[in-house]
């Protein structure tokens, strides 16, 4: 039975489970739960070129069937990543994404660059989506022009697979999905957090200290899902599928949409087992549904009022 | 150590309290006080994370540890409505424990209502190590101070503080800890666990008096592994040029007073 994937540009995961950007660390900190080796890949945080403090407390608020957070991107820095966190993590047997931040499209780039001179980076996730950031972030990742001259610069700076994480926060993610395929992405992260606001009613104050946050966990999947199948239909290039997946069934769905690959967010959190779950649960489905290979589970999904069932190129 | 682990005891307390034991060995092998495990009641949906609760007594033989529940929300209600022999999800032990006080230092642990719970490992702790710890209870009334009793079985003194007086000195828990030292003029070590203002109490005593405090801070956090960078707390080590956000679940929950940015926190 086979569970490897690829996701473009020759990247191939031995599964196709990742674990989302900032909701695993540097990777080595969960490595006392979690057998790293075992992930498809891991997402790093998103990594500037200079540390980051992030924002103020309370970051992070738990809402129905979800999590609001403004975390702000605290990181280390690019520099302090490849010095003293990739040597750590490049010892365990698993792809390792890095997720590229920046405040104008030339440190987008120059991470890109310093990225792409050492070994152990398997491939880029682009960060144009942080809705928790005062300066980039989201601003580039809603606006088609922006998204373009990104990706294009980044994909300019580096030989690694680049892999931009597109933002639900849009009317249309089919144009966004476009432009970052002309700019020469080689696969796409669908979707990053929902721009959400809790408030609370007793001190009628946003309960998140920056005030607005992004919301993930299975409150968003089916919005989660739903974006990742127009993103798959839009374009050529795979689509790794992202909203609260907690179980093999809840990935399943972005499979089955189009998804080539999907990632694990917020349910790391609720439980470091959860990927040794999923992964079995992915096994028993393929066998109960006599397929031989997770591909040909990828982009099945039958629609009412749309020819057959797709298939992978 | 992640693992699903049974309630093998429970016993309820008056109001919303009681005391839940679960079966999981690594945590009942390895726990030191201060240390904490992340739970939540397996069959309920919501919420959707694990709540950090304090170890507050291990049974090495038995593979067991106890945490103290208070009732405030969805997530210990739903531990509260466990019952024997139902799972919950457990992660543990995790952080950083209370380190014993410097030689000629008498332990003073001071509680503030539900902070009592890591206290009642700590003075076995301490106790074995041939320290005599003192415990100073405070809470609003006397409702608040459900689980003194366990202290007198351990042959600890406990002094109690309401700010009603139903229990009692009147007033702050950290007045109680002032009149003690006036009448002893004993070197002291001060250790706290409770709300973010007692905490703050505490730490500006400690300055006042020259003596060491380990604080044990409680801020919302979401995974206890240091991932979700939720439960930053500002924190200034010795040598460092300004403030830091660290992980109070894998830097903390035990910090020196001196090292945590007070004003910074509401």
């Amino acid at each position: 039975m086979n569970l490897g994937v690829e996701i473009g540009a020759g990247l191939r995961l031995k599964n196709p489970l990742l674990v989302a950007s900032g909701t695993f660390g540097y990777g080595v900190e969960s490595a006392a739960f979690v057998d790293l080796a075992s992930l498809g890949g891991i997402v790093t945080k998103g990594l500037y070129l200079t540390p980051r403090g992030g924002n103020e407390v309370p970051r992070i608020v738990e809402t129905p069937s979800g999590l609001l957070n403004a975390i702000g991107l605290q990181g280390v820095g690019v520099h302090a990543f490849v010095r003293e966190l990739l040597p750590r993590l490049s010892a365990h047997d698993t792809a390792i994404l890095v997720n590229v931040c920046g405040d104008s499209v030339d440190e987008y780039a120059e991470v890109a660059r310093v990225l792409g001179a050492v070994p152990g980076v398997a491939g880029l996730e682009i960060n144009i989506s942080c809705p928790n950031v005062k300066k980039g972030g989201l601003a580039f990742g809603s606006d088609p022009g922006m998204t373009h001259q990104v990706v294009r610069a980044v994909r300019e700076a580096t030989r690694l697979p680049v892999i931009p994480k597109l933002s639900p926060n849009v009317t249309d993610i089919t144009v966004f999905a476009r432009a970052c395929e002309e700019a020469g992405a080689d696969a796409l992260s669908c979707v990053n957090t929902v721009l959400a606001l809790s408030v609370d009613v007793e001190r009628r104050r946003p309960k998140l200290a920056f005030g607005t946050g992004g919301l993930s966990g299975p409150a968003i999947r089916p919005l989660a899902v739903r974006l990742a199948w127009q993103a798959a239909r839009a374009v050529k290039i795979p689509v790794i599928g992202i909203g609260g997946i907690a179980s093999a069934e809840d990935a399943l769905e972005f499979l089955i949409v189009g998804c080539r690959a999907f990632q694990v967010g917020t349910a790391n959190f609720a439980d470091p087992g959860v990927h040794g779950k999923i992964l079995a649960g992915l096994e028993d489905y393929l066998h109960r549904h006599r397929f031989t290979d997770i591909n040909q589970v990828v982009g099945s999904l039958e629609y009412p009022g749309l020819p057959g069932r797709q298939q992978p190129p | 150590m992640n693992l699903a682990a049974p309630l093998v005891a429970r016993k309820d307390l008056p109001g919303p309290y009681a005391v839940l034991e679960f079966r999981h060995p690594p945590v009942a092998a390895e726990a030191r006080a201060g240390q904490f495990v992340m739970l939540k009641a397996e069959a309920a949906l919501a919420p959707l994370l694990r709540r950090p609760f304090s170890i507050m007594t291990v049974d090495r033989e038995a593979g067991t540890f106890s945490v103290f529940l208070k009732t405030v929300g969805p997530g210990s209600r739903a531990l509260a409505q466990l019952t024997v022999g139902e799972m919950a999800a457990c992660l543990g032990p995790l952080g950083r424990p209370f380190s014993p006080p410097p030689a000629g230092r008498e332990p003073l642990l001071i509680a503030g209502g539900f902070g009592i719970a890591p206290f009642h490992l700590f003075s076995e702790e301490l106790r074995a190590q041939g320290q005599k710890p003192r415990v100073f209870y405070g809470g609003r009334t006397a409702a608040d101070l459900v689980l003194g009793e366990p202290f007198d079985a351990l042959g600890v003194p406990l002094t109690p503080a309401t700010d009603d007086g139903s229990l009692g000195a009147k007033g702050l828990v950290t007045g109680a800890v002032e009149a003690y030292l006036e009448e002893t003029h004993r070197p002291a070590a001060f250790y706290a666990c409770g709300p973010h203002p007692m905490l703050r109490a505490v730490a500006r005593l400690a300055q006042e008096r020259g003596c060491p405090a380990q604080v044990s801070l409680d801020p919302w956090m979401g995974c206890g592994m240091g991932t979700c960078l939720g439960c930053v707390v500002r924190i200034q080590r010795p040598g460092e040029a300004s403030p830091a956000w660290r992980c109070a679940c894998t830097e903390g929950p035990v910090f020196d007073s001196r090292e945590v940015v007070w004003e910074a926190r509401p």
